[in-house]
C-alpha cells in the first residue's frame, strides 16, 4: 500500500476505481501506473488496496487515489464503500478470456448504480500482449464502448503498453468534466480552493461532479 | 532426527526449510525470525514434553513458543495442537484413532466431490468456469476439458452442488497466485493439493463456501503437513475461529465488524490518528481489511507470518483481543 502523503503538492484529488473479474490484471495495471512495476507472481487482492500517483494535466497537478479490489463476486458486499465518491473507473477485462468481457455489462450496471452519472469510465482490454490467445476482438469491445458511451483502450501491464495512456486519459477527462461544470456555474476551476474540490470518501460523500453543481447534468 | 538438527542450531538459516525461488528473492519481505537456541521450541524439547503414554505438557510448550516460536522441523506437529486438532491430555493411542477417523472422513468427502467433479484429487485443477450461473455445463465450449479428466453430465439443478461448482475456478485462479515465490508451489502437485483442500472445504462448509483470502490461510497448512487430510483438518480448525470473517451479507463482509472494533479502539486511545484515518477513507478502516482477513500474511515474509501466528495462537485470543493486539503491533 502506498503511503499517503498529506503534504504532497497537488491541485486536485480524484478517486478512481478499478473493477473487473478476478485475474484480469487490475492490480498489475495499478502497480504499473503508480510504481512502474509488474509481477508475474502477483497475488490476489484481498478486500481493498490503494495507491496514488500525481500527474500533470494541462497546468494543474492532479493526484489520483486509485482503489483496487478483489474480483470475486462475494466481495461485492463492500461495494458501497468502494464506489463512494469515485469520479473515474477503469473497467478491466482480459482479452484472452471471453467470459471476463461478457461480465463487463454486469460490472457497468453495478458501477452506474453506485456512482454519479458523470463518472468517467474507460473499458480496458488488458493482456493485449498475448495476441495469439486473443478471444475478444477489438471491434467488439470498441462497439460495446461506443454503445455504452465509455472510453476504450487495449493495454498490456506486462509490456507497459497504453497503461499510462489509459489512466492519463481518464484523469484528463475527469479534469475536463470538473472544469466544464465549474465554468457552467460561472467559476474558474483554477480558482476553486485547493483540497476542497472533491472529498474522496469523506462523510460528505460528494463527487467532484456533484460538488460543483449538477444542474446541467 | 533431533540430534542431527541440533548440532547446527542457533543462527540457523531457516530459508532452507521454505526455500524461495531465486528469481523472486528481491520481491519478498526480508525474514526477521531466527531460531534461537534456548528460546525457540526445538524438536528435542518438544519430544521431551510428552509423558510415556503421550500426555503433552502444553503449558511448558506454550511458554517456550511465546519466547521464540517453533523450530521449522516440528512446526506441523506442534500446530496440530495449537489449532486444537488434538487434546494435549489425550494419549498417543487416542490421537492415532482420531487421526485415522479424520483421514477416513476426509477421504469420504473427497469421494463425494470426485463423483461430481472428477478432476478433484487428480493432481490437476481448473481455473476456468465449468458451469454457467444457471447450471449448464460448459464442457462443450472447451474440448480440452475432456482430456483434462473432468466432465459434468447434464444441467446441475441441485442448488448446493451448483453453488459449490461455481466457486471451483475461483479457487484455481487464486491457487496459481498463492505464495508463488516458494519453491514448494512450483510443483503442480502441491498446487493441486491446495486446490483440493479448499475445494473440499467449500463443499463441507457450504454456508461460507470459498472466499478469496482463504487460500492465504490454507497455504501454510499445505506446506507444513505432508498428509493432505491432516492439512485439511488443520485448516478446518483454523476456519472454526476465522470463518465469520469470511461470511458475506448484503453490504457487509464479516471481517468488517472487526474493523469497526479496531476503529473504536483507535478512537479511544488516539483520537487524532482516528481523525486522520477518517479523513482518508471515511473511517471505514478498509486499509486494515487485508491485515485482519489473512492475519498479516501479506505484511510479512512466509516465515515471519507463521511466527506471528504461533505467538498469536499462544495467547488463545478472541476477536476483540486480536484488535487489541493489532493496536500493540501498530
Amino acid at each position: 500500500m502506498a503511503a499517503y502523503r498529506a503534504d504532497e503538492d497537488y491541485d486536485y484529488l480524484y478517486k478512481v476505481v478499478l473493477i473487473g473479474d478476478s485475474g484480469v490484471g487490475k492490480s498489475n495495471l495499478l502497480s504499473r501506473f503508480t510504481r512502474n512495476e509488474f509481477s508475474l507472481e502477483s497475488k490476489s487482492t484481498i478486500g481493498v488496496e490503494f495507491a496514488t500517483r500525481s500527474i500533470r494535466v494541462e497546468d494543474k497537478i492532479v493526484k489520483a487515489q486509485i482503489w483496487d479490489t478483489a474480483g470475486q463476486e462475494r466481495y461485492r458486499a463492500i461495494t458501497s464503500a468502494y464506489y463512494r465518491g469515485a469520479v473515474g473507473a477503469l473497467l478491466v477485462y482480459d482479452v484472452t478470456r471471453h467470459v471476463t468481457f461478457e461480465n463487463v455489462e454486469r460490472w457497468l450496471k453495478e458501477l452506474r448504480g453506485h456512482t454519479d452519472s458523470n463518472i468517467v469510465i474507460m473499458l480496458v482490454g488488458n493482456k493485449a500482449d498475448l495476441r495469439h490467445l486473443c478471444a475478444v476482438s477489438t471491434e467488439d469491445a470498441k462497439a460495446f464502448a461506443e454503445r455504452e458511451n465509455t472510453f476504450f483502450m487495449e493495454t498490456s501491464a506486462l509490456e507497459s503498453m497504453n497503461v499510462e495512456n489509459a489512466f492519463t486519459e481518464v484523469l484528463t477527462q475527469i479534469y475536463h468534466v470538473v472544469s466544464r461544470k465549474a465554468l457552467d456555474i460561472g467559476g474558474d476551476p483554477a480558482a476553486l480552493p485547493k483540497g476542497q474540490t472533491i472529498n474522496v470518501g469523506g462523510k460528505d460523500d460528494v463527487s467532484a461532479v456533484k460538488k460543483v453543481g449538477c444542474c446541467n447534468a | 532426527m533431533s540430534g542431527i538438527l541440533f548440532h547446527k542450531y542457533g543462527g540457523e538459516d531457516l530459508d532452507s526449510y521454505y526455500p524461495i525461488r531465486p528469481e523472486c528473492q528481491a520481491d519478498v519481505p526480508k525474514v526477521r525470525f531466527k531460531a534461537r537456541a534456548g528460546k525457540t521450541l526445538s524438536a528435542r524439547r518438544w519430544h521431551a514434553a510428552f509423558s510415556e503414554d503421550g500426555h503433552l505438557d502444553i503449558a511448558k510448550v506454550l511458554r517456550r513458543i511465546q519466547r521464540g516460536g517453533i523450530h521449522p522441523s516440528i512446526k506441523g506437529l506442534v500446530w496440530e495442537f495449537l489449532l486444537g486438532c488434538y487434546d494435549p491430555n489425550s494419549t498417543f493411542e487416542e490421537r492415532n484413532q482420531i487421526r485415522q477417523q479424520r483421514r477416513q472422513q476426509y477421504a469420504a468427502w473427497k469421494t463425494e466431490c470426485q463423483n461430481i467433479v472428477p478432476i478433484i484429487g487428480s493432481g490437476k485443477f481448473i481455473t476456468a468456469a465449468i458451469v454457467t450461473d444457471d447450471g449448464q455445463s460448459l464442457q462443450d465450449s472447451n474440448r480440452d476439458s475432456l482430456d483434462q479428466g473432468w466432465h459434468v453430465d447434464g444441467a446441475i439443478s441441485d442448488k448446493k452442488v451448483l453453488q459449490w461448482m461455481l466457486g471451483l475456478h475461483q479457487i484455481g485462479l487464486d491457487v496459481v497466485r498463492t505464495d508463488r515465490s516458494l519453491v514448494f508451489y512450483e510443483s503442480e502437485t502441491n498446487q493441486a493439493k491446495l486446490w483440493d483442500v479448499l475445494a473440499i472445504y467449500s463443499w463441507v462448509d457450504n454456508d461460507i463456501g470459498y472466499v478469496q483470502g482463504m487460500n492465504d490461510i490454507c497455504s501454510p497448512m499445505i506446506v507444513l503437513l505432508e498428509n493432505e487430510a491432516d492439512a485439511f483438518w488443520c485448516f478446518e480448525h483454523t476456519m472454526r475461529r476465522l470463518r465469520e470473517n469470511f461470511r458475506t451479507n448484503t453490504g457487509m463482509i464479516g471481517v468488517q465488524s472487526q474493523l469497526s472494533t479496531l476503529s473504536q479502539i483507535i478512537r479511544t486511545i488516539d483520537p487524532k490518528l482516528h481523525q486522520h484515518l477518517e479523513d482518508l477513507d471515511g473511517g471505514e478502516y478498509l486499509f486494515a481489511f487485508r491485515m485482519l482477513m489473512v492475519l498479516f500474511r501479506r505484511e510479512f515474509s512466509f516465515v515471519d507470518a507463521l511466527y506471528l501466528w504461533e505467538v498469536r495462537r499462544n495467547l488463545f485470543f478472541t476477536y476483540l483481543s486480536f484488535s487489541e493486539n493489532l493496536v500493540l503491533l501498530c
